[in-house]
């Protein structure tokens, strides 16, 4: 390794990449590899041995708990490690505790050994606590929340309780962040009503903190499902200090309120897609099961700011584009009715993630994005 | 009567509520099984692309996300009419694609979701006073399948040893999802014509790979005897009748070299699989194997009526063998894993998905019984009218109620299993019979979830090694105006059990229709109009609530046997709480609010 790149890596090792500014974070990547430079985090992590106890309490609503299968997809950290080395107290986690409600003539019973709505209202009770939120929050019908009651109360109550007493929240999917898949155009969607933590879809004033009147430092983690390094190493940033909660946010999240190290605003999928080769050299497949770039089949790689590209999934395996499947953005709030029709390219919709293209620059669709776009029609255009 | 209703039900995938009236005896006399949550999920698609729903549908379940993506590929295939041309290849794929879904989904569920029940301190109370065989025991509980987070009496538990270890062969198998499959929650390789990614050679020794550590695991935590000498002498074997004896030997041998010792550890040979199966049987453990103690699995979760319960399986698997193509109705004997239907009373007969209806009698939706395909759905809009302490009479549930010729039906393992025959499950089912259990109970749920954990894993390394070809064709061209005026139907089957999607569209190819009938809504289902309870209400009916028949006396404050018996099932309730449907004749629907 020549002494440049050596006082980079040890530049890397003592920084803080979550508030590292793009410029660098680019120059780094490209430097040490992004292997290499998302390892310098990890091993950070996986070293620090003594803290403090952190309590998360981690609530489902409307979900599909893809998000907590993914988080057991984690390495390096996985799960157990982060539980064990960062000393977190998953106290609260419906899909892995033990407890469950138990109600005998409609008073819950027992201790909070083994009932679960004694153990979540003991948590709040005591506070101090990460809420980790996975799913949306059903405001409907008319503004009850009760299209979701679990143990007796709305998810709305259940959450609105929660909140009011947590140091922080991790708004963990999309349906968590944006309200996702739930919030989706239909004809029932108005009714339900579903609220991501702090936003619904692209609207920052509509989110269920708003909603109920409670302010509280939100950050999110989208993604259907989330990565589970993004959960992971946000979780561990926030405990190890690198996140200072609430001064820290406005420089490391972008305006949808998620960390740019992971979500980049002038970075997106496409520009380390697996495929771009071929979308440089002017070739696409048109049928599936081919080899070639998918923007004809679709491909919203070139909307979706995530560095899924560098990063990969389930150990950096593989991804959506590289197993021949467009890029949805789901990581973007609009999903997925701003990815949609899949398998039609964004230009022939005339509608990029919800924003006219012609007005696309005013929303955080960074310019990499547009030129992208811009720089597709005209291929495409010579191509056909 | 004391009303003891468990609410959350935890570890399953959503939230699900299960109420019980219980007598003095601590029997249970009435159950209500409620889904608790709204999404209106499919509504969505309506007026849509009708190939967007193979990678949004399965945004439904991420625990099972590959089996709705591949039903709805299923569903898409016929509306796009290129079912029987679908290259082999791309089955083989999808058949990957799904077996590891399906090991993955068995082995967290039975480590991570079903097993930490059995370190409830109920059994340590049941079991201690019995000295030292029953403290032997206790131990290798809570030894094996506490879970994370867990404290008694105060005191933390360390995770158990089987718990901590399949966590990690459940990101391996997640991971060897995403060498075929993309990614893993939501694999994105289901398509209308075939399958997006061609495999590679590297892609076989990958998967191999995974799957020799995977079994790895297997031989030291689940199965002490050797895989193969398994299967050859129960999936393999002749009569279900030489299945049982053979593991009955097997088993008798165990108990021979650890009675006196009373050592039950793994290193003795008691794997997960061979001590739950001798433990957790009053009829294997006690009666035939002459075990001073059991936990009594067979004594509760059954049906008490044969006549009201059937169970179901749509089949799964294409037969590689059978070459291109596949005819989407899933006649008897077309897929590794066969449809049919199996009455209470263990009667065979065939599948006709025509003889599927849904009712919403007592779930919060007005309508009437009718087939999925045309089915019609208000959901309630007034929050008053969304309870869930009105009693059987009442409506309780966001699940709607499917029948199958009027019946209800289990699906899962169990009805898989009992289907094609499986030797050792059916021999289990019919000595069960016999000696005057239910032949389905918790007990042989959650064996037969073990054995076809079993069976797949077998299977799968011929579709890996043998079927999978790199070289192969993955698709046939399809395009949109194939779909126009056009129908789809596609079965399969989820780890959970039997899953349908129907689809139509219009003459612009635009979705009219998108109806999902799911596992847990057969499962799961409340009353129908006749008032006749769903599988898991009867099976909760009947039994009792505390751990080994109420050993140590009532207490309703630890009903640990509706945990098991709900868990059973492995409910997925964001699965089976989507179901609405899409009628075109009404949309977009007008809905009041009241």
């Amino acid at each position: 390794m020549n002494t440049g790149k050596k006082n980079l890596v040890r530049t890397l090792e003592s920084m803080d990449f979550l508030k590292m500014d793009r410029r660098t974070f680019l120059k780094a990547v490209g430097a040490v590899g992004a292997t290499a430079f998302l390892g310098t985090y990890k091993t950070d992590i996986v070293s620090a041995l003594e803290f403090a106890e952190t309590k998360v309490v981690w609530l489902h609503g409307a979900e599909c708990t893809g998000c907590s299968e993914s988080l057991l997809n984690g390495g390096n950290p996985d799960i157990v490690q982060a539980i064990s080395k960062l000393n977190v107290n998953l106290a609260y986690h419906e899909t892995l505790l033990a407890q469950q409600g138990i109600f005998v003539d409609g008073k819950a019973a027992n201790t909070s050994e083994l009932n679960s709505e004694i153990l979540v209202d003991e948590l709040i009770e005591e506070g101090n606590y990460i809420l980790v939120v996975e799913g949306a929050i059903a405001n409907g019908p008319d503004g009850s929340g009760r299209y979701c009651v679990i143990g007796n109360r709305t998810f709305k109550e259940l959450f609105a309780k929660a909140a009011k007493n947590a140091n922080a929240i991790l708004a963990v999917g999309t349906c968590a962040a944006y309200g996702g898949i739930n919030c989706a155009d239909s004809a029932v969607e108005e009714i339900t009503d579903f609220r991501g933590v702090a936003f619904k879809k692209e609207n920052g004033d509509k989110g269920m903190l708003q909603e109920l009147g409670i302010h509280k430092p939100v950050i999110n983690i989208p993604g259907c499902p989330a990565h589970p390094d993004w959960m992971l190493l946000t979780l561990g940033a926030v405990i190890l200090g690198k996140i200072r909660i609430p001064e820290d946010l406005d420089s490391v999240l972008d305006s949808y309120g998620r960390p740019k190290v992971f979500f980049p605003p002038d970075h997106t999928v496409h520009e380390n897609c697996p495929r771009r080769g071929y979308y440089d050299r002017g070739e696409f497949d048109t049928e599936i099961s081919g080899d070639k770039c998918l923007w004809k089949l679709g491909c919203k790689a070139p909307y979706a700011h995530a560095d899924c590209g560098m990063r990969k999934w389930n150990s950096g395996i593989s991804m959506c584009t590289q197993a021949g499947s467009p890029c949805i953005a789901c990581v973007e709030p609009g999903f997925p009715d701003s990815a949609r029709p899949f398998y039609i390219e964004a230009e022939d919709k005339g509608i990029l993630l919800g924003a006219n293209i012609d007005t696309v620059s005013k929303v955080a669709v960074g310019a990499a994005a547009l030129a992208a776009g811009v720089h597709a029609v005209r291929r495409m255009k010579g191509d056909e | 009567m004391v009303n003891v209703t468990v609410d959350p039900l935890t570890r399953i995938e959503g939230h699900l509520r299960l109420s019980t009236e219980v007598s003095e005896a601590g029997v249970i006399t009435d159950a209500q099984t409620s889904g608790v949550l709204f999404r209106g999920f499919e509504r969505f698609l309506q007026n849509q692309d009708p190939r967007d729903a193979a990678l949004l549908v399965q945004r439904i379940c991420g625990v099972c996300p590959t089996s709705h993506s591949l039903a709805a590929a299923g569903a898409l295939d016929q509306l796009f009419g290129v079912a029987d041309t679908i290259p082999k290849d791309a089955l083989v794929a999808r058949n990957i694609n799904q077996g590891l879904n399906t090991l993955a989904s068995h082995a967290t569920h039975i480590y991570v979701l079903w097993g930490p029940d059995l370190a409830n301190p109920a059994y340590r109370d049941v079991l201690t006073p019995l000295g030292d065989t029953g403290s032997a025991v206790w131990n290798e509980l809570v030894g094996r399948f506490a879970p994370i987070s867990y404290k008694l009496d105060g005191q933390p538990v360390p995770p158990g040893s089987s718990y901590l270890g399949a966590i990690p062969e459940k990101k391996r198998l997640q991971e060897a999802i995403a060498v075929i499959g993309g990614k893993m929650p939501h694999q994105v390789t289901s398509f209308p014509g075939g399958y997006t990614y061609k495999p590679t050679f590297a892609d076989i020794t990958k998967i191999s790979s995974y799957y020799l550590q995977v079994m790895d695991f297997v031989s030291k935590y689940t199965l002490r005897v050797p895989f193969e000498t398994w299967i050859e002498n129960t999936y393999k074997a002749s009569s279900p009748a030489k299945a049982v004896n053979f593991v009955l030997e097997h088993l008798r041998g165990l108990v021979d070299k650890s009675v006196v010792s009373n050592n039950f550890s793994r290193e003795a040979g008691w794997g997960d699989a061979e001590f739950y199966t001798a433990f957790g049987s009053e009829l294997v453990g006690e009666t035939l194997l002459g075990l001073p103690a059991s936990l009594k699995h067979d004594r509760h979760g059954g049906y008490s009526d044969p006549s009201k319960i059937a169970f179901l399986a749509y089949g799964a698997f294409y037969k590689p063998e059978a070459g291109d193509g596949y005819d989407p109705r899933s006649p008897e004997g077309a897929r590794f894993q066969t449809s049919g239907v199996v009455t209470g009373n263990l009667e065979y007969q065939k599948f006709n998905p025509d003889l599927i209806t849904e009712s919403v009698a007592h779930a919060f939706y007005e309508g009437g019984e009718l087939h999925p395909s045309k089915g019609e759905t208000n959901p309630f809009t007034n929050p008053d009218d969304i309870r869930y302490d009105g009693g059987s009479d009442s409506r309780y549930s966001w699940i709607k109620a499917p029948r199958y010729g009027g019946i209800p039906a289990e699906v899962g393992p169990l009805a898989r299993m009992l289907a094609m025959k499986e030797p050792l499950t059916t021999g289990l089912a019919l000595a069960f019979k016999e000696n005057g259990y239910s032949p389905a109970n918790t007990y042989t749920r959650t064996i037969a979830r073990i054995q076809e954990l079993a069976i797949i894993a077998n299977e799968l390394v011929k579709w890996v090694t043998v079927d999978l070809d790199p070289n192969g064709k993955y698709a046939v061209h399809t395009d949109l105006s194939m779909a126009k005026d056009s129908e789809g139907m596609g079965l399969w089957e989820a780890p959970r059990g039997a899953l349908g999607h129907w689809i139509s569209t219009d003459s612009n190819s635009k979705v009219v229709t998108y109806q999902p009938v799911v596992p847990s809504t057969w499962n799961m289902s409340p009353r129908d109009g006749a008032g006749v309870p769903g599988p898991l209400e009867q099976a909760l009916i009947g039994s009792k609530i505390n751990a080994v028949e109420n050993a140590a006396g009532v207490e309703y404050s630890n009903p640990v046997n509706i945990l098991h018996i709900g868990r059973s099932y492995d409910p997925c309730i964001a699965c089976a709480v989507h179901t609405i449907d899409l009628s075109g004749k009404n949309a977009p629907r007008t809905l009041k609010l009241v």
